[in-house]
C-alpha cells in the first residue's frame, strides 16, 4: 500500500477566493476548475454570463495539467509541437493543449491541477497562477 | 424575443451550501452539482473523501433533473410505468439514480441539483431536496419583492 496526496476542498476554496479577488472589471466572466491528482474535479464554477464551453475547457485544462503533470502550455510547446504529434496520439478526449491549466505540486509530487477559461489564454494562466500561489501547497 | 430564467452562480452556491448543511452524522462526504436548465454545470463542489464516481453521478443527476425536467426518482417511476429504460434516451449523461431535483421558477425549469456519496440514494435525495428547497425559497422571496408590501 502507499498513500497519495491530493488537493482538498479547502485548498480549492483558497484558490477561488484569491482569483475572485484578482478579477478586474476588464475581465470576462470566468470558469474555474480545480482537479485532484487524478484530474477528477474538486471545485468547478462558472460565473454568470460565462458560456458552458468555458467550464468544459477549464475542466479539460485542469485534467490535463494534473494527469500529465505539466502545465498545458508546456505540454503544447515541449511535447505536442516539439514532437510534431497531434492530440489524437494520447487517445484521451479530455487532454487539451489550451493554455491556462497549471499542475499543482506539493514537495515535487503532483497533487492536482487548476485552470481557468473565459479570457485570453495568457490571462487565464495568470489568474490560475494567482490561485495556485494562494493554495500555498508547494 | 425570449427571456429565459436560469440559475445564477449565486443561486447555485446557495443551493449547494444548503444541501451540504443538511448532512447528518453518518452521512458520507458528498459531491453536489448545480446545473442550468440545459444541464450545463454552474457549480460543482466535492467534499474531501468523495470518490470520483460520486462526482460523476452528482453531475449526471443534476443534468437529468434539469434536462429531462423531472426529479430523478420520478423519472425512474415513469420509465418503469412506461416499460422503458434510460437507453431509450440515447444520452450517457441521463440517470435514474435518486438524488436529482429539478429547480423551477414560475413553473419553468431553471436548472437542476444533484447529490451523490452520502451512502444511500434516499439520503442523497434528502440532501438534494434541501438544496432545491433553498432555491425555491429564493423564488418566493423574489416574488414577494416584486409584489411589494401587502396593502
Amino acid at each position: 500500500m502507499f498513500t497519495r496526496k491530493s488537493l482538498g476542498l479547502d485548498d480549492a476554496k483558497r484558490a477561488l477566493d484569491a482569483i475572485l479577488g484578482a478579477l478586474t472589471p476588464a475581465d470576462n466572466p470566468i470558469a474555474l476548475a480545480v482537479a485532484d491528482d487524478h484530474g477528477v474535479s474538486v471545485l468547478c464554477l462558472r460565473q454568470d454570463g460565462a458560456p458552458p464551453r468555458m467550464l468544459r475547457r477549464a475542466r479539460a485544462k485542469a485534467y490535463t495539467a494534473a494527469n500529465l503533470g505539466m502545465d498545458t502550455v508546456v505540454f503544447r510547446d515541449d511535447v505536442v509541437k516539439a514532437t510534431s504529434r497531434t492530440l489524437d496520439d494520447w487517445g484521451d478526449p479530455m487532454i487539451t493543449t489550451l493554455q491556462g491549466g497549471l499542475t499543482v505540486r506539493s514537495a515535487g509530487e503532483v497533487v492536482g491541477g487548476i485552470a481557468l477559461s473565459g479570457n485570453t489564454t495568457t490571462r487565464d494562466e495568470g489568474l490560475a497562477r494567482i490561485g495556485l500561489e494562494a493554495m500555498g501547497v508547494a | 424575443m425570449l427571456t429565459n430564467p436560469t440559475v445564477s452562480l449565486e443561486d447555485a452556491i446557495l443551493a449547494a451550501s444548503a444541501a451540504l448543511a443538511a448532512a447528518k452524522p453518518g452521512d458520507g462526504p458528498v459531491a453536489v452539482c448545480v446545473t442550468n436548465e440545459n444541464g450545463d454545470t454552474v457549480y460543482l463542489v466535492r467534499q474531501d473523501g468523495t470518490s470520483a464516481v460520486d462526482v460523476r453521478n452528482a453531475e449526471r443527476k443534476a443534468y437529468t433533473a434539469a434536462f429531462i425536467g423531472r426529479d430523478t426518482s420520478v423519472y425512474r417511476a415513469q420509465l418503469a410505468h412506461d416499460g422503458r429504460t434510460v437507453a431509450d434516451w440515447a444520452d450517457e449523461r441521463v440517470t435514474t439514480l435518486s438524488g436529482g431535483w429539478t429547480l423551477r421558477r414560475e413553473s419553468q425549469v431553471i436548472g437542476g441539483i444533484g447529490v451523490a456519496g452520502s451512502g444511500g440514494e434516499d439520503r442523497d435525495e434528502r440532501l438534494a431536496l434541501a438544496g432545491a428547497e433553498a432555491a425555491a425559497r429564493l423564488a418566493v422571496d423574489a416574488w414577494r419583492a416584486q409584489r411589494g408590501p401587502r396593502p
